[in-house]
């Protein structure tokens, strides 16, 4: 079977234990909580670190709680958790929409919320053995030059491929990381780049240690619609969250979309401002799903046919806001 | 072993019911632990990396991919796999189910999809066929198309008789 | 006859406890003291001269123990003894990307592996010919040097009747391309061989090969050992479906390292290197034209098939063949050409896969049937029922029929469905479809020519009642494990638990031919009768005798013994005794022997078979279309396998059957990037339906009884996969009118059809109104 390069492993019982055992090992280490997604990576030889440090040990990161008008999510609550949470299931439907739309249920079990935000951006000539790639002659991500996705490109645009992603980004989402010189926050838009060899804002040193996300307007409502082949197992083809909030006339007081599985950074829609203080009427939702269409472009950086997944991106979009549910009082 | 290697550590885990103490390398999986070091080769391997569910064990009763644990994370907890689903010598009510049924063609995927079912059963008595369809959804069987599968999920959880009930050769005529 | 005792019931699998216990070895569970750790190195090319293999750096890796290269095994094999073109290790040049080109045996996998990049190979890059229209362009290089026809790996054409004038007196032609996608086995066990030479120079080899007799031959043959000192053990086989019917370049390699190292060496493939291995269902490029009568005869039937082949023959000779041959049922052809050709390309090496070679054209047919029916405005099932080839009759390519239950099978889907009062009725975006088909029970003939059984069976009856049978035959999950002992428990009247099955082990077994061809139940099935025969004979003299009756007065059943008075009745265990007493120790062999079938000309023995079963699906689908995203809401499967043997099991083959073919008509493809390289060697990217993929399936049995089967049985494993394609293909057109004709419909293809056709009928609509 494929196996696993050596490695030496580390278990901190605390968030400033492992921050300082990255530090130390800075250059030739990774952070282990699920393993769904490094694991597969390492077998891939997609990552040799001499140094993984197990967060499973790490007290205080799987906390689901709501307080001071925030949701808080531990990065290290499983995505299973997530797809069953009641406190999730009321206040932040889209997010457990998106749960269970992940993976199998053994992946959910072991998956991560953190591991999630953080998945690696995923490429059909990236995510595959050292043999593989070796015979593809290798890529921009890794051990190469040459993007086989947009030839001649010089920046990688491997997909953003976390569903979780796009539901946190409509609900505005902020997340809380940990390095050397203490902790800060930051908004999870601010969080992706449009660069698939690196598409997150976080040190080697520094662990992703709280998800917070404001807690639900009267009238918030959110819904996730996620395009897959198989019913299971399948990481997204094409993904979308909507969320908003409507006033007690019907009339939306905000209005966000994110697309995702495009490219390296999960999609925040733009332009949408013109929806605020109408209703969302099927024309509306339409005018929202046009302009969604207009400015996502899906490469052929997963096998499914792009031009498919392009012409679905308004179909998604209207099934979203179709699907959505009202965040109900805690 | 060759040498040049991160030293092996010890660990202490609850398998099937028996404390045992193991010496691992940090990258062994805890499917390599099961299958190469204690020859428990129920646990299969189908597909490397999560993609398949063979490799799935129950770990302190949660089905969980056996090929993307670090054997070293399962320190002081209890690992169930197919070996230690019978309880005694009467094998669990969904493994004779399984067979009742004709759900074993092959038999490789199968000690992973059982895990799965019975999982499931522990914590839904009797489910739905579409919770069935879901709580097996990461097992992948190429054999057969699932029916007898989900046929013996319902059999073993009583919602479902056979069409005979051929008795185990080990009960005498009980089963 | 009397009735049955346990053919017929809803047995346990004799091995169903072990499987459901884990106690059941696979390949891969067993490990040997000392046992080494083999990786194959594989060619990054899709098409390289090897230059040189420099072992120098590789050696030096602490962790390894020997290396072996082609020329030390230059012999040439394969599974079809005409064409042995491929080589345990490339010693000339690798013809694809994951070619073997060297081993290594080292303590652990890891080792292995990371001395796999310590081999230094010098390469000569030749041209990639990936697609089979490269391959024949004139001036292309050879994928084969010195074959007579360039990259022609098989060419086949063959007619029957005057085509011509059949289309000449057609009322309606149907034309149309087709292509079927590749598609591979992914048995979930990827593919394990250990070998292990003692000091007396025995050769053992487990492998998980659902071939072990020509596995035994070649082995011997290329490792240049007498046959009497190779043994082939088939361990529990975790899936096969045509994927493990060659011998592969492991079985060699562990073989030849054991005998370099004197030590155990085993070597697992990695998922990777199953898609590698493949011998999956071939892609076809078919053009097929058929015409019927007025009153819906078929009366010509004209196919031109390019069959991408892949890198090496493997069974293509056969493919080539059945292509055309296996498609002359269930319905009348009244005449009938082929002309197909199956060439080599420079990619993993296609084979057999469940529904060998005619589950490509079946496809093709079946919509043009369709199509050409609905120009007469014929019932889709009306017009598959006139043309019933009929029971006990030759097929127009000379193939004899003997039982034919496909009326029934039309009859119980029809009912099923409840189609006549929904078809053409359902709602936009829902449709029915259906489509027929009929495969082999065996082939008649052996892979080898020769006068040999094709399957034997010994058993050995104990004194104490116990019963051990020894069959050749490969259980690859279809039950050929529990058949010898249903079938010998009804024949000597003991109960088939007391019986103990010694199975696929060339030192103790029989030989059987392998798990190819549908041909299990049926020849080792005949082989079991005959020796259960053999020893009723005995057992009932024996009785008789005791009780002063004739043997043919004495009965048994399920370990009980009974005579013609009343109340006379013995255990089996006494009737062996009294047997043993009068005749000695007791045992008897059976054998099915190959019977001289099939049409009188060149390639008219190739689909030749002793029975063939017949299928026929309805399909329910319901279609997106907004997202071109369809869901078979249903299939309902019948299936004429003669007598069920077991009817569960019998069950289980044909919704397994139905299953692999809605994955392949929904999702599966083996596809390539222009190098030759596979786009994603993996079960995440080449994705097979899961538990919520999988259709709604209703398998219904239908047993008309086939004078030649034993207890009438004939084959269910790989006959019902053929019917689901085009049936969905159907069910999709009249859901919402657009025929797909390139495999597997992805919702983009449905998608694009369901848009052009809008733009058609906007533009016919448009010229309508403009012409008012």
């Amino acid at each position: 079977m494929l196996t696993l390069p050596p490695f030496t492993y580390h278990a901190p019982a605390t968030v400033s234990e492992a921050v300082a055992l990255l530090a130390e090992h800075r250059g030739d280490v990774k952070l282990l909580a699920g393993g769904t997604d490094l694991l597969p990576n390492m077998k891939h030889r997609l990552f040799t670190p001499a140094h993984l440090v197990g967060l499973r040990s790490v007290r205080g990161l799987a906390e689901i709680a709501e307080k001071d008008g925030a949701v808080r999510l531990g990065p290290m609550v499983s995505i299973a958790r997530l797809a069953r949470d009641p406190l999730v299931e009321q206040r932040l439907p889209s997010l457990q929409a998106a749960a269970q739309a992940i993976a199998g249920p053994q992946l959910r079990q072991m998956g991560t919320l953190g591991g999630n935000l953080c998945l690696d951006t995923r490429c059909v000539f990236y995510n595959q053995t050292a043999f593989w790639r070796l015979a593809l002659g290798y890529c921009l991500k890794k051990d190469g030059t040459v993007c086989h996705v947009v030839k001649a490109g010089k920046r990688c645009v491997a997909a953003a491929s976390n569903d979780t992603a796009p539901a946190l980004l409509t609900l505005g989402a902020r997340i809380r990381v940990a390095g050397p010189l203490g902790t800060r926050d930051v908004a999870l838009a601010d969080f992706y780049f449009a660069d698939g060899v690196r598409n997150l804002g976080l040190q080697e040193d520094e662990v992703l240690t709280g998800i917070e996300v404001p807690s639900p307007e009267a009238g918030q409502r959110s819904g996730f619609q996620k395009l897959r082949v198989r019913e299971a197992v399948d990481y997204p083809s094409l993904s979308v969250a909507v969320s908003s909030a409507l006033d007690a006339g019907g009339n939306a007081r905000w209005v966000r979309v994110a697309v995702s599985a495009l490219g390296a950074r999960p999609h925040l829609v733009g332009s949408l401002e013109s929806l605020t203080g109408s209703k969302l009427t099927s024309a509306a939702v339409a005018e929202i799903g046009r302009i969604a269409h207009r400015q996502c472009h899906p490469l052929t950086n997963i096998n499914i046919d792009p031009a498919w997944r392009r012409d679905l991106i308004p179909v998604l979009v209207k099934r979203a806001f179709e699907t959505c549910r009202l965040a109900r009082a805690s | 072993m060759p040498a040049g290697r991160p030293p092996k550590t010890v660990l202490t885990l609850k398998v099937n019911g028996d404390s045992v103490e193991l010496a691992v390398e940090p990258r062994t999986t805890l499917l390599e632990a099961l299958r190469y070091t204690l020859r428990l080769t129920g646990s299969k391997q189908g597909c490397d990396k999560g993609d398949c569910g063979a490799c799935t064990v129950l770990i302190d009763g949660t089905p969980t991919l056996a090929c993307l644990t670090l054997a070293v994370e399962c320190q002081g907890r209890a690992v169930t796999t197919i070996e230690g689903l019978a309880r005694g010598p009467h094998v669990h009510p969904v493994q004779d189910a399984f067979d009742l049924c004709g759900a074993l063609q092959c038999g490789f995927c199968q000690p992973g999809m059982m895990l799965s079912a019975a999982a499931l059963l522990e914590a839904n008595a009797r489910p739905t066929r579409l919770q069935i369809r879901e709580a097996l959804s990461g097992n992948l069987c190429r054999c057969t198309g699932y029916k007898q599968i989900f046929d013996a999920v319902e059999v073993a959880s009583g919602q479902r008789e056979v069409a005979e009930r051929d008795p185990r050769p080990t009960t005498g005529g009980e089963s | 006859m009397k009735g049955h005792a346990v053919v017929g019931r809803r047995l346990r699998k004799l091995d169903g406890l072990k499987k459901a216990t884990g106690e059941a070895k696979y390949a891969d569970d067993l490990e040997l003291p000392r046992m080494l750790h083999c990786k194959l190195l594989r060619s990054p090319h899709a098409h390289a001269r090897i230059r040189r293999i420099d072992f120098t750096r590789c050696r030096a890796h602490p962790g390894v123990v020997e290396v072996l290269e082609g020329a030390e095994l230059p012999a040439r094999y394969g599974v079809i003894p005409w064409t042995p073109d491929e080589q345990a290790l490339a010693a000339d040049k690798a013809r694809f990307v994951g070619d073997e080109v060297a081993a290594v045996a080292a303590l652990d996998e890891l080792a292995a592996e990371e001395a796999l990049a310590l081999i230094d190979v010098e390469w000569e890059v030749l041209p990639a010919l990936v697609e089979p229209e490269q391959a024949l362009a004139a001036g292309s290089p050879q994928i084969h040097e010195g074959k007579k026809h360039g990259n022609v790996s098989k060419h086949v054409g063959l007619s029957f009747g005057d085509v011509d004038a059949g289309f000449a007196a057609s009322a309606s032609v149907a034309e149309e391309d087709f292509f079927y996608a590749g598609s591979t086995h992914a048995a979930i066990e990827p593919h394990c061989a250990l070998a292990q030479y003692d000091a007396e120079g025995n050769l053992t080899l487990w492998s998980s090969t659902q071939i072990p007799h020509y596995v035994h031959r070649e082995l011997s043959r290329v490792l240049g050992l007498p046959e009497t000192r190779v043994r082939v053990i088939q361990p529990f086989l975790g899936g096969a479906f045509g994927g493990k019917s060659d011998p592969f370049a492991l079985e060699f390699v562990v073989a030849k390292l054991a005998m370099k190292t004197g030590r155990p060496v085993k070597c697992l493939l990695t998922r990777e290197e199953v898609f590698f291995a493949h011998r999956g269902r071939h892609p076809m490029k078919m053009r097929f034209k058929v015409g019927l009568a007025k009153d819906g005869r078929i009366e010509a039937v004209d196919s031109k098939i390019l069959i991408d082949g892949g890198a090496y023959s493997s069974f293509g000779l056969v493919t080539a063949y059945y292509s055309g041959q296996l498609l002359t049922g269930p319905y009348t052809f009244g005449s009938y050409r082929f002309d197909s050709t199956r060439v080599f390309t420079n990619k993993p090496p296609c084979g057999p896969k469940r529904g060998h070679g005619s589950v490509q054209p079946r496809f093709a047919f079946e919509v043009a049937l369709d199509m050409a029916a609905e120009k007469l405005g014929l019932d889709p099932i009306e017009v598959r029922r006139r043309n019933f080839v009929g029971e006990n009759v030759l097929t127009v390519n000379g193939q004899t029929i003997t039982s034919n239950g496909f009326l029934q099978c039309l009859d119980a889907v029809e009912a099923a469905s409840r189609w006549k009062e929904r078809k053409g009725k359902l709602p936009y975006g829902r449709g029915l479809g259906v489509a027929g088909s009929m495969y082999i029970s065996g082939t008649a003939y052996p892979l080898y020519p020769n006068e040999l059984p094709q399957s034997g069976i010994q058993v050995k009856l104990d004194r104490s009642g116990k019963v051990t049978i020894f069959s050749g035959g490969s259980d690859i999950g279809q039950g050929l494990n529990s058949l010898p002992a249903y079938l010998i428990a009804e024949e000597i009247g003991c109960d088939p638990r007391d019986c103990h099955v010694v199975v696929s082990d060339t030192d103790l077994t029989p030989v059987d031919l392998g798990a190819y061809s549908s041909r299990g139940t049926y020849m080792i099935g005949a082989a079991c009768l005959e020796a259960g025969q053999r020893l009723w004979a005995m057992l009932s003299e024996a009785v008789g005798a005791k009780w002063g009756c004739p043997g043919a007065a004495v009965e048994g059943a399920l370990g009980t013994i009974r005579g013609p008075a009343d109340g006379q009745q013995m255990s089996f265990r006494e009737a062996v005794q009294l047997a043993e007493a009068k005749f000695g120790t007791l045992g008897a062999t059976g054998s099915y022997r190959t019977q001289k079938l099939g049409g009188d000309y060149r390639g008219g023995t190739i689909g030749a078979s002793p029975a063939y079963s017949f299928t026929a699906h309805v399909v329910e689908v319901r279609v997106d279309v907004e997202t071109g995203v369809w869901k078979v809401e249903r299939v309902w499967a019948a299936h004429d396998c003669g007598k069920a043997l077991n009817p569960t099991l019998v069950e289980g083959q044909i919704e397994g059957s139905v299953y692999m073919g809605f994955g392949e008509a929904a999702m599966e493809e083996m596809t390539y990037l222009p190098s030759g390289l596979h786009a994603g060697p993996s079960l995440l990217d080449y994705r097979i339906p899961t538990s919520l993929d999988t259709p709604d399936i209703e398998a219904t049995i239908v047993e008309p009884i086939d004078p030649g089967g034993p207890h009438g049985a004939k084959e269910a494993g790989e006959g019902p996969l053929h019917p689901v394609i085009p049936a969905i293909a159907n069910a999709l057109y009249d859901a919402v009118g657009v025929r797909l004709t390139a495999l597997p419909f992805h919702p983009a293809k449905v998608l694009a059809a369901l848009r052009a056709k809008a733009k058609h009928d906007g533009l016919a609509e448009s010229a309508e109104r403009g012409a008012c």
